[in-house]
């Protein structure tokens, strides 16, 4: 290279990388140097939206651009760019955006040569290039795209990291702690040529590595333990991050993880983990404060979705097209709402997880009820014939003929739902409101009716089994019936009085005549147990057909979900009883049905469950059924019925309470594609077809991002107008194809990565190369980063001998201050620190509380839960020092480690260097042994003179003089840039 | 460094304000070998230098204020039986508002036809300006001469947390940057021994949660530090048990070295930041308890906040708060959260005056008399107001409460150039809507940001496609309120 060329080339590597300038002999690239000058100064105005745009002119279509581009010397657009009049001059000075003599260069020379407008580069289809061949040494085409950059720029590749620092650099890549120093001495002395390679396989073989790639994708999915927002309540969706980590270590190709992620639940015959699956979208935040209208938090939880589907897969910043058509990339206000609509139209259950420890337990303990129901069985049928037959006598004097209504039309308002069911009962489908009121038009009216009946009833499609459709704030599955009210041609019709048959406190059936809509009945709370309430007719009612009105207005959601009206007309007054339905029909017919011992079983079990014969034997079966082990609930999507879909309409301003025209689903414009997906299904099967040019690039990217702490397209959630462009354009094609063709399998990814000679460089930073490529765009060494917060907590635990290997299952609690999760904190969370080796888990498995996550981690730059995250800022800072130095969990860890090199045979100096390797790897250099080794000895002369502060230090035991010491040591050594940092 | 141009300019911009390895590039340091090898081993004081995050820079504009104190009332006060007296809500009282007046209103947990209820307090009129205020605000009512008061404001949530997140960060979900966050973002900080942004709570919990002082899309370096009441005030401040001053300076010691031994040998300047952050954290042993040694405080100054040195109080963290701004924080909240009267708004009205109002109207008057208040900006106010009409609710135990409020509610501003002894806007004679001059939050936020120096509109940082700003696209100075 000449000495012009490089001094230009620095030039630009200090100015403008990634961007070159418009050189004058060349032309200016317009996705490279014109497209981000007219993106970021012009587009706002001139765009793509039609309500911003001025002068009815657009530039970001070459159409529309014409008459303003002119011809070359007579260009409108460079006249105005380069104006020096205020009136004149574009953009206005009254937008404060100005163009720099640069910029207004590049659009001249671009004009000068013709105006050409290419597709934007992430838009069109990856294109295979030939791979180069650069003079360095390859190891595989990842370098043959890097060192050719290199070679050109006049820059060289770095050696390869030293073993200790390469061993250390693909634990933490790809199972996220460190070795032990055994580990490490096995590889350095693996002399085969092939010795990486085989460490490679062993680590993407290991289980760890699930759960090491599994926080990276719980960053997107905002996974957390709790709901968020005010009450911030607990929350059960492990089961969820479970399936994360187990479809990572079985390498489930990424279409597939894609599709059952999105759409589990509507593939043909779904299995329980594909329905699991659809917890991404599920770790949406619900707020649960009093009063809210819970429709527009749906709402929010939706329009989150859409922008985390776009950041995740498409790489696209959706959510700026939710208020307004997007001002910098091709995405109307329309085409957002049109995404928003395969995402809307799915109901949000939980689901019961059966795990195969339960399902045995659960088997074993119904295998000793099944023994004890025979001996019932014989005593119903036998020995108390008699005491039955005096029961059901009794009991056919109190039984009332009830009619079960079917309402000839039914209405709940627009989001609700109701549908008969085949019992005569009804079902309320669709989304509860703070209000819903239920208007039923009853036509077959028997003469002479005196007393209505409200059953609640259980069903297992409602939040915990019903009655009622509470799903937030109150108890799941509550409901309140603030009024009930029977109007004949619109005039209400006298109540005289109200029972139930089960009422909590003052929430009684007569308080749902009383007109005040905070007040009504409430059934008897309890989860899956239904109820009932008779309303009594002042005078038995002569007309043949009535309105019936069922309010529920709590301030929450809280309206039935299945109930059932029925009428009689039976004389006096009517009162509620704790008795099925079904029962006191049979009991009621007229003529009797026989009920004798084989007669109903309806019946015979029902006498069963309340005979006081059977008291001891019933008390046994319920012990047992006490026993019974819950199976652990997740949160799950479960696609709305074709008979049932929830509109989407365009809301203006992206506002809640604006709904304008209704839209149907679709994707934007941009992508071409041929037929548009029609569900969600079809959805996420389009978004990892070859139609969509995104997904495989966003994907490789951002796994590159984690091997090398930047992506070649640096802003790993934008690859529209605004984002960076690619730093290797062409790599990030092939990775992207290569991706595909071996069948989207994140772990050959890794591996092509890991054994590329970029990926085991060594990060050492000469002055030099730190002017030329202070980021390390260009590669021309290793990656040196940070490690992440939960890296750096396993990797002390795992030199401490502590980390468990105990994997899935409810998140735990590791020490910190009580405090943290409830000091201002309004919904407040009793942090007790988990038993046995839960305190020793990996840090994947950390509860997480979105109003106060996990101090430590929290320092460390971890995520809240409440956004998605595609790339954690990594801070330096001196909490994160105190942290490290005071924390106590890393105290414990300097402790237990103290104990490791107080065992260890050898001299002071032989103990300094594995405690060292244990914490670092490598080897210390004699310098290092020996400002440790004074370090160690003056501690523990200090400590000598104090044993009471070294016991406290160290922990009670033997030799806590030199423990205290170790630890001491241990601690400085924890708090070594080195141990945070993956070299 | 053009430092505007660094508040406009994309996320890498900022980035090369992170590590002083981007610094060499973005000011055209370093690019002498010598010069940057001397920089590489020499003095690890990185984070001193001029490209630290959190080092001073110069705003847009000079401003007037220096420091923000923001004194949250969280749950949301009820301006009715504060400031905003309406002897009309007596006269109609136990009747309905006329409908057109409440159509189409969302309310929390009243019918928007709830009968109305009059002002609980008497109110009388105070200072040269003749302030009405009620009788639970004797010691505010001493200071309103110097005070700002808004009566107009208006947000657009009524629900606590996506309302305090709203007033906090401009937005009703969590996930924006925090006031205190753009705000240290912007102007960086004065002190090298304590947090530029601090939080304080002294009530019931915090609805919006941590989200309030999240740093959000920015660097997490701009976090709101947490100040707690029970054990230490920064997480981890202290030595743990036996690890004695000696020890804790041998180890600094001990890191230090090894990590410039190894910066020689690796040349990644991250190492030299890193140390820089050790040698922060030493300085915050030291500097954290000599701030909360309340007992240096005269009798006298104790006795006008009313603080006990020793016991977690509003008022004790009102005096911290003036000791922080003296040692160089740049921001300041304290939330006092237990507002929320949705029953006995007169009991919960009289209890948190107790615990506020002599602290709040103390504060001001300490800053002025110590010739702080010029410039420090003090802000007292709650994420939304409360309802003209009643909250009562058998099944909830609830009686002459009220609800949650959004259309217009009472703060108040103090110092750091507001005009002081004015209250501006008016709300009609029912106390609902906003009559004249009426303000939103992002008007309010504008003006926060331009006392400091800010053109609001300018203050931006490219988050995901797009340039966000702490008042999203809207907000407009309050010209009135500015001295």
């Amino acid at each position: 290279m000449t000495r012009l060329g490089l001094s230009r080339l620095v030039a630009v590597v200090l100015v403008a990388w990634g961007s070159a300038p418009a050189g004058a002999a060349d032309a200016p690239d317009f996705n490279r140097d014109v497209r981000p000058i007219l993106a970021a100064r012009c587009f706002k105005c001139h765009g793509p939206d039609d309500a911003a745009r001025k002068a009815k002119l657009r530039l970001d279509t070459r159409d529309g651009a014409e008459a303003a581009l002119g011809k070359p010397g007579d260009s409108e657009l460079v006249r105005r760019a380069t104006a020096t009049d205020p009136d004149a001059v574009m953009p206005p000075p009254a937008t404060k955006v100005t163009l720099t003599t640069r910029e207004k260069e590049t659009l001249a020379a671009w004009v000068a040569a013709g105006a050409k407008y290419d597709p934007h580069w992430s838009f069109i289809r990856p294109k295979r290039a030939d791979v180069p061949k650069p003079k360095f040494a390859i190891r595989n085409p990842i370098d043959a795209f890097v060192f050719a950059r290199l070679e050109k720029d006049g820059l060289r590749p770095s050696p390869e990291a030293d073993r200790y620092t390469l061993v250390r650099r693909v634990y933490l890549d790809l199972i996220g702690v460190p070795p032990t120093p055994e580990e490490v001495d096995a590889f350095v002395k693996d002399k085969a040529p092939d010795a990486y390679e085989k460490l490679v396989d062993r680590l993407l073989a290991s289980p760890l590595y699930g759960e090491r790639w599994a926080r990276k994708w719980l960053d997107l999915a905002r996974y957390a333990d709790t709901n968020g927002y005010e009450k911030d309540r607990r929350r059960s969706i492990w089961p969820y991050r479970d399936w994360v980590v187990r479809a990572l270590n079985a390498d489930v190709p990424f279409d597939q993880f894609t599709v059952e992620q999105l759409a589990g639940d509507v593939l043909p015959n779904a299995t329980v983990g594909q329905k699991v699956a659809t917890g991404f979208h599920r770790n949406t935040m619900l707020n649960e404060e009093g009063g809210i209208d819970p429709l527009e938090f749906r709402y929010y939880a939706v329009a989150d979705r859409v922008a985390v589907t776009g950041t995740v897969w498409l790489g696209l910043t959706l959510g700026c097209a939710q208020c307004h058509t997007h001002k910098f990339d091709p995405i109307s206000h329309t085409e957002y709402f049109r995404l928003f609509a395969y995402l809307n139209n799915a109901d949000e259950p939980d689901l019961a997880v059966p795990t195969a420890e339960l399902e045995k337990r659960r088997a074993e303990i119904e295998a000793k009820i099944a023994m004890l129901q025979p001996a019932l069985d014989e005593i119903a049928s036998d020995k108390n014939g008699k005491a039955f037959e005096a029961w059901v006598a009794a009991e056919r004097k109190r039984a009332v003929k009830w009619i079960t209504l079917k309402a000839s039309k039914m209405d709940a308002g627009g989001a609700t739902k109701l549908a008969l069911q085949p019992d005569g009962s009804v079902f309320a489908g669709g989304d509860a409101k703070k209000r819903d009121l239920y208007t039923l038009t009853l036509t077959d009216l028997p003469a002479g009716a005196t007393a209505f009946r409200v059953e609640a009833l259980p069903d297992e499609r409602l939040p915990a089994g019903g009655p009622g459709r509470a799903y937030y704030e109150g108890p799941k599955g509550d409901f309140l019936l603030s009024e009930f009210t029977l109007k004949v041609d619109g005039k209400p019709v006298a109540i005289a009085g109200a029972s139930e048959a089960h009422a909590r406190g003052n929430l009684t059936a007569k308080a749902a005549l009383d007109g005040h809509p905070h007040t009504g009945w409430g059934g008897s709370g309890k989860p899956g147990v239904g109820s009932s309430a008779v309303f009594n007719l002042a005078k038995p009612l002569t007309a043949k057909a009535a309105t019936l009105e069922l309010l529920f207005e709590r301030h929450y959601a809280a309206s039935l979900g299945r109930f059932r009206i029925s009428v009689t007309t039976a004389d006096g007054e009517v009162k509620a009883r704790d008795i099925p339905a079904e029962v006191e029909d049979v009991l009621a017919r007229d003529p009797p049905d026989r009920v004798g011992a084989r007669g109903s079983d309806a019946v015979i079990r029902y006498w069963m469950s309340v005979a006081p014969e059977f008291k001891a034997a019933r008390d046994e079966i319920e012990n047992l059924r006490k026993q019974l082990p819950a199976y652990p609930e997740t949160l799950v999507m479960q696609e709305r019925p074709a008979d049932n879909l929830r509109p989407t309409f365009r809301h203006h301003r992206g506002e809640f309470l604006q709904p304008k025209e209704e839209v149907k689903p679709g994707v934007p414009a941009l992508f071409g594609a041929k037929v548009a997906p029609q569900n969600r299904l079809e959805f996420a099967k389009w978004l990892v077809s070859p139609e969509n040019p995104l997904t495989a690039r966003v994907t490789v990217n951002r796994h590159w991002h984690a091997f090398f702490g930047r992506g070649l397209v640096r802003t790993l959630d934008d690859f529209g107008y605004q984002g960076e462009p690619p730093t290797h354009p062409e790599l990030l094609d092939w990775l992207a194809l290569e991706f595909v063709d071996r069948g989207w399998s994140v772990k050959k990814l890794h591996k092509l990565i890991v054994t590329s000679a970029t990926y085991k460089q060594s990060a050492k930073v000469t002055p030099e190369l730190l002017a030329k490529d202070p980021e390390n765009k260009l590669l021309a060494r290793g990656p040196r980063v940070r490690l992440e917060a939960e890296q750096i907590r396993d990797s002390a635990l795992k030199a401490a001998g502590l980390l468990s290997a105990k994997m899935y299952g409810p998140s735990v609690f590791p020490p910190q201050p009580a405090n943290i999760t409830t000091e201002g904190t309004y919904g407040g969370l009793k942090w007790e620190v988990s038993p046995g080796e839960d305190r020793y888990r990996r840090g994947l498995y950390t509860f997480m509380k979105r109003t106060a996550p996990y101090a430590m981690f929290g320092t460390f730059d971890g995520p809240s839960g409440e956004a998605c995250t595609a790339r954690r800022e990594v801070s330096n800072t001196a909490l994160q020092a105190l942290t490290m130095l005071n924390d106590a969990v890393l105290v414990e860890v300097a402790q237990a480690l103290a104990k490791r090199a107080a065992a260890h045979g050898g001299d002071t100096s032989d103990r300094v260097a594995y405690l060292f390797r244990l914490c670092l790897v490598r080897p210390p250099t004699a310098d290092e042994v020996a400002a440790i080794g004074k370090f160690y000895a003056a501690q523990k002369g200090r400590f000598a003179a104090d044993p009471k502060r070294a016991e406290t230090v160290a922990g009670a035991g033997e030799n806590v003089v030199e423990r205290a010491a170790w630890a001491a040591t241990a601690r400085a050594i924890l708090n070594l840039d080195e141990f945070v940092t993956r070299e | 460094m053009n430092h505007a141009s660094e508040l406009r300019a994309p996320y890498s911009a900022l980035r090369a304000a992170i590590t002083r390895r981007h610094f060499f590039r973005d000011c055209g340091y370093g690019v002498g070998k010598a010069a940057l090898a001397s920089l590489l081993v020499g003095s690890a004081r990185a984070a001193d230098t001029p490209a630290g995050p959190l080092s001073p820079k110069k705003p847009h504009f000079a401003g007037k204020a220096k420091a923000v104190i923001h004194l949250f009332m969280a749950g949301a006060p009820s301006q009715l039986d504060l400031f905003d007296h309406k002897p009309e809500l007596a006269r109609l009282e136990g009747k309905p508002l006329p409908p057109e007046v409440i159509k189409g209103q969302r309310y929390a947990f009243i019918r928007p036809d709830a009968a109305v209820l009059g002002p609980r307090f008497k109110f009388a009129r105070h200072g040269k300006s003749g302030t009405e205020l009620s009788e639970v605000l004797p010691h505010f009512a001493k200071v309103v001469d110097d005070v700002c008061i808004l009566k107009a404001v208006h947000t657009d949530q009524f629900n606590h947390a996506p309302a305090q997140i709203f007033f906090n960060t401009g937005f009703g979900q969590p996930g924006r940057p925090s006031m205190g966050s753009w705000v240290v973002y912007g102007l960086g900080c004065e002190t090298k021994e304590l947090p530029a942004f601090v939080v304080m709570s002294t009530g019931a919990g915090i609805s919006g949660g941590a989200a309030n002082w999240s740093s959000g899309f920015l660097p997490t370096i701009y976090t709101g530090t947490r100040f707690r009441n029970q054990g230490d005030p920064i997480l981890n401040v202290s030595s743990p048990a036996g690890f004695d001053a000696e020890l804790q300076k041998d180890t600094l010691d001990l890191v230090t070295d090894l990590n410039k031994k190894h910066l020689g040998v690796v040349g990644d300047p991250e190492i030299a930041t890193r140390t820089a952050a050790y040698e922060m954290a030493g300085r915050l042993q030291t500097a954290a308890p000599e701030l909360t040694d309340l007992k240096k405080e005269d009798k006298e100054t104790l006795a006008l906040y009313g603080a006990d040195p020793d016991k977690p109080s509003f008022a004790r963290a009102c005096l911290l708060a003036r000791r922080m701004v003296e040692r160089g924080v740049r921001f300041v909240t304290i939330y006092h959260e237990g507002w929320d009267a949705h029953s006995d708004v007169a009991g919960n009205s009289r209890k948190n005056c107790k615990a506020t109002d002599q602290a709040s109207a103390a504060l001001v008057a300490d800053l002025k008399r110590r010739g702080m208040l010029d410039s420090t900006l003090v802000i007292w106010g709650g994420e939304f107001g409360r309802t003209p009409m009643v909250e009562s609710n058998p099944v909830l135990g609830r009686s002459l409460g009220r609800d949650h409020h959004p259309q217009a509610f009472t703060i108040w501003m103090a110092g750091g150039g507001i005009k002081p002894g004015v209250t501006l806007g008016k709300t009609d004679d029912l106390g609902f809507h906003p009559a004249e001059g009426a303000v939103h939050v992002h008007d309010v936020q504008a003006t926060i940001l331009d006392r400091l120096g800010f053109d609001h509109e300018k203050l931006t940082y490219r988050h995901a496609g797009r340039d966000f700003r702490l008042t999203d696209v809207f907000g407009k100075v309050i010209k009135d309120a500015l001295a």
